[in-house]
């Protein structure tokens, strides 16, 4: 299929440029505790992962790391967790609708942290794909941190000349020293 | 599947002992069940119920069975990476993109091929195309990685990593 011309105004507006580099309030994405040894076991169990450095602290201190340490993209998980004394997502989706999927209504800590809507007309998102950039490893019992912001936006034109634009998000975590563990960047097409 | 004594064992892979094109071990996990979906939601507190509920995802949603997750494949590449580089090379960064859907049944094959290798400020980098490609040979999850493997004889990578300043495109 060949390129067709682009049709209509450009998507990437002064309204939508001035959000470029908008930040979202620094939040605590872990709970108070911080990372703990319980939470770690059951999610480097869910990837399959027996690496001897998330459990067996005399091995731990053997290594360069120096102690227990937690994939780094934990961090971008633990955020997502419903906070202690919370209401209870789960019941107050389904009592609001019976049929829900059991994520739409489910707010838990999304909220939180959160950066304003692009203010564009472009409302279909679809994934456009993932960075994921490791710097530490996070400890136990570590504290983290996170803050999201538009890192870019740029318009595209599809073969069909339908303009788009391409979002990309970029979270930084950090722990309570305010050293950088990892940084996802997830872009998004709006179309 | 790789067991904890092999982790506790691993020998460091150099990057002198790297060549472009280069097919790296692959990591083989499967067949996935419906529990292994289920462990990964309850960890991550991911109620979505097409990654568990199999009437729902079939009748009500229209697809094919309940569906792997994206964050499952999205935490796989870097461990996989991870394992790579132990015990001393750093995996800095991957990218993908979500393609092919993963049912139960399904077995991965998680997969990397060395496309670029280049010293920078004393470190050895070594680019990766990376995948996770289905038993029909469907890729679900491609990518690019870069990771730091030790020179023989040269500096120690450092930890935390800080990437050299040539590398970092912002």
């Amino acid at each position: 299929m060949s390129q067709a011309p682009a049709t209509g105004e450009s998507a990437l507006t002064p309204e939508v440029k001035a959000v470029i580099g908008v930040k979202a309030e620094k939040i605590e994405a872990s709970f108070q505790w911080g990372i703990e040894r319980e939470g770690l076991r059951i999610f480097t169990q869910a990837i399959m992962d027996p690496d001897p450095r998330y459990w067996d602290d005399a091995f731990a201190k053997t290594t360069k790391f120096g102690d227990i340490i937690t994939p780094p993209i934990y961090c971008t998980y633990i955020g997502r967790r419903q906070r202690p004394g919370t209401e209870d997502p789960v019941t107050l989706a389904f009592q609001q609708n019976p049929n829900s999927d059991g994520i739409g209504g489910v707010k838990g800590a999304e909220g939180r942290g959160g950066l304003p809507p692009v203010p564009t007309h472009l409302k279909r998102i679809l994934n456009a794909g993932n960075e994921i950039e490791l710097r530490q490893y996070p400890k136990l019992g570590d504290r983290i941190f996170s803050q999201a912001k538009y890192a870019d936006i740029k318009e595209r034109v599809g073969k069909d000349g339908s303009r788009m634009l391409i979002v990309t998000m970029e979270t930084i975590y950090t722990n309570q020293n305010d050293e950088v563990l990892c940084i996802l960047r997830a872009s998004g097409i709006r179309r | 599947m790789t067991t904890a004594q092999e982790l506790r064992d691993k020998k460091q892979l150099y990057f002198d002992d790297v060549s472009v094109g280069q097919q790296m071990p692959p990591l083989v996990i499967g067949p996935l069940t419906p529990t292994h979906l289920f462990r990964w939601s309850a960890a991550i507190e991911n109620w979505h119920r097409i990654h568990y509920d199999q009437s729902f995802a079939i009748y009500h949603e229209g697809l094919p069975n309940i569906l792997g997750q994206g964050s499952w494949k999205q935490s796989i590449l870097p461990r996989y990476l991870k394992d790579m580089c132990l015990p001393d090379g750093w995996p800095w960064k991957v990218s993908f993109q979500h393609r092919a859907m993963i049912v139960p049944g399904d077995t991965i094959t998680v997969w990397a091929s060395v496309t670029k290798k280049y010293e920078e400020e004393g470190l050895g980098f070594i680019d990766l195309d990376v995948g996770m490609r289905l038993q029909y040979d469907t890729e679900t999850c491609p990518g690019k990685a870069t990771i730091v493997l030790p020179i023989r004889g040269g500096t120690a990578i450092p930890y935390p990593f800080v990437p050299p300043k040539k590398l970092v495109s912002q």
